[in-house]
């Protein structure tokens, strides 16, 4: 199994609205793949697609060959787990007791707490640097130890892929950092396959070995960050006029708006 | 619900050893009342009797006129009350947790009020008493069917659910008034059980039907607490976990119509007693599991019986329905949990 993702003439539809259009996409096996977009360009409705929480209104979502509509949902659940954009804590809940949750795709209806479920769960805890938090309650924490927390959930559920959605909004950069390294790390580790939405294309093209471009639903571009990320890209997607110069700390692409970037849309009408 | 404690302080009490401790304490002492409170209605009325005497009666011993007594009045009564206080409890927690809102339980949501003219329309059209859980439980469940119905295009949303409830509750309370209006001899004897909640008069027929289906109802919602508590993470977490989440919030939305509505068959529309003991019971153990879905069930059996000998023993008024006691109680209790709902410190859970 190589964790494979593929779409294929994929169609999201909330209601009548088409959000994702046409979309034949391959999300390598083994990376960690950045989907990058404006807002409102449909990319946390691709995660949703792509994790079966929305069922395609034309085309096919495939799992190393699998569609993932004909794969029954705890299945999917044991080879992919999901963090949502803005997870429900429930309230007062422990960090222990929320990423215990993790394993319930592996428990059967009556089968007990096992050893190898608590063992997931003090390795996830571990992994994520929780551990000490363990019988603190989620709504205490602050916005980064939360969302290791969470992350710890989606550690717990034990799954080679990984989707993220948008796991450093809201949190400074120190935290945005550290949840970014944490997640190269599990990949770095276990060779995990990770697929984010991220807001900061300089994050996405330090952090990713695939990029993903969407503008209004469709694939604008895909590739290796170095090969996508141009000025001419960052134009036509995000209607912003900048400069791309290698980051003096890494050598990806490093987008750098010009002093007067925003087009507005009066002048250029 | 629980208020906001210093983190300093709330880390180590949360810890899982002490909530255990917390929750074999509260078992305990909720077994305790139970027994004392039970002793006390079988002893107590207008033939008092001894402890002693009374239990020796319960089970066939003593003076027949006692075993009369014990055996035929004060036991099923007792029973019925703890047999609908314990579903009462258990539906409000998983309708609470369900709901994702501290006012919800059976009878915001017209499952208790369906439930009762279910019953009653088959009192009215000369069924055996032995019929009336089945029709309670079948009112009921047409409640929830027609909640759903109107509710369906929102997909299920909660706060659509709640108002529709709403709605549906105060029509079908209508509708018991009607049919008590309208077939005045059928129901004279128990038109108080019916529109206030009352266990006064239950025969071991009635009880025995009741538990043994409360008993199946409880123990499904133990096996499907696991569903509930992925269900408290959101749909989106919850489907990612291989939850298929519509399937499961109706099962447990079923399982929950099935306790209230078989409490119903026994006390009538009781109100106050689901909408309080998960409160109750979050305030003691902190946040849900599964024991506290057990724990509610006890506190809803204790605090329904404790209302019952309060009605029958230490009001100066005669026949009164425990209902009106409970009434009285949940009026006050459900200001309490609006202002603190309203005060600025609490965070919004909607």
């Amino acid at each position: 199994m190589t964790d494979q993702i593929q779409t294929q003439g994929l169609d999201l539809r909330y209601g009548d609205r088409l959000v994702v259009g046409g979309l034949d996409l391959t999300l390598p096996g083994g990376a960690v793949t950045a989907i990058v977009g404006p807002n409102a360009c449909g990319k946390s409705t691709l995660l949703r697609g792509l994790s079966r929480l929305l069922a395609p209104s034309a085309g096919t979502v495939t799992l190393d060959g699998t569609d993932i509509h004909r794969m029954s949902a705890r299945t999917l659940a044991r080879r992919m787990g999901l963090l949502p954009q803005q997870p429900v804590t429930p309230e007062a809940i422990t960090v222990e007791a929320l990423v215990r949750l993790g394993r319930y795709p592996h428990q059967r209806l009556l089968s007990p707490w096992s050893a190898a479920d608590q063992r997931a769960v003090d390795e996830a805890l571990e992994r994520t640097g929780t551990t000490s938090l363990r019988d603190q309650p989620v709504d205490l924490l602050s916005g980064g130890q939360r969302q290791r927390a969470w992350i710890a959930l989606a550690l717990a559920q034990d799954t080679e892929l990984l989707l993220l959605d948008e796991p450093t909004t809201f949190l400074d950069l120190r935290h945005q950092l550290d949840v970014l390294d944490l997640v190269a790390a599990l990949h770095a580790e276990a060779g995990r396959t990770v697929v984010m939405v991220l807001h900061d294309l300089g994050q996405a093209a330090r952090y990713a070995d695939h990029m993903v471009v969407l503008k209004e639903g469709r694939l604008a571009a895909a590739g290796a960050p170095a090969d996508v990320l141009d000025a001419d890209l960052v134009r036509s997607v995000f209607d912003v006029d900048c400069r791309v110069i290698p980051d003096p700390e890494t050598g990806t692409p490093l987008v750098v708006p010009k002093s007067s970037a925003v087009r507005q849309p009066a002048a250029s009408a | 619900m629980t208020a906001t404690v210093a983190p300093s302080a709330r880390a180590k009490s949360t810890s899982r050893a002490r909530v255990r401790r917390r929750v074999l304490v509260f078992a305990a002492s909720g077994l305790l009342a139970l027994f004392v409170l039970l002793t006390a209605s079988l002893t107590t009325g207008e033939m008092p009797m001894p402890a002693g005497t009374a239990l020796r009666a319960l089970v066939g011993l003593g003076d027949s006129g006692d075993v009369l007594v014990v055996q035929q009045f004060r036991a099923p009564r007792a029973v019925a009350a703890i047999v609908a206080g314990a579903g009462l409890g258990a539906a409000g927690c998983v309708l609470q947790r369900l709901f994702r809102n501290p006012l919800a339980s059976p009878d915001v949501i017209g499952v208790t009020g369906g439930a009762s003219l279910g019953a009653v329309a088959l009192i009215a059209a000369g069924a055996s008493q032995t019929l009336i859980p089945v029709g309670a439980v079948g009112g009921g469940l047409l409640s929830a069917l027609l909640l759903g119905v109107f509710a369906w295009r929102s997909g299920l949303a909660v706060t659509r659910l709640v108002l529709t409830g709403l709605a549906v509750q105060a029509g079908l309370a209508a509708a018991v008034n009607l049919m008590i209006v309208r077939f005045p001899a059928e129901l004279a004897g128990s038109a108080l059980q019916w529109t206030t909640g009352s266990v006064y008069g239950r025969t071991w027929t009635e009880v025995w039907g009741a538990a043994g289906a409360m008993v199946l109802a409880l123990a499904t919602a133990l096996v499907l607490h696991r569903r509930l508590a992925v269900l408290d993470l959101g749909d989106e977490s919850a489907g990612a976990l291989g939850l298929r989440t519509s399937a499961a919030r109706l099962q447990l939305l079923l399982v929950a119509v099935a306790l209230a509505s078989l409490a119903a068959s026994l006390a009538g529309p009781v109100t106050f007693v689901a909408l309080a003991v998960p409160h109750i019971v979050r305030f003691v153990t902190g946040p849900p599991t599964a024991a506290s879905l057990g724990l509610a069930g006890l506190t809803g059996a204790v605090l329904l019986l404790a209302s019952d000998l309060v009605v029958q023993h230490l009001l100066p008024i005669e026949g009164l329905p425990v209902g009106a006691v409970t009434a009285t109680l949940g009026a006050p209790w459900l200001l309490v949990l609006m202002f603190r709902q309203s005060s600025p410190v609490q965070r919004s859970h909607a």
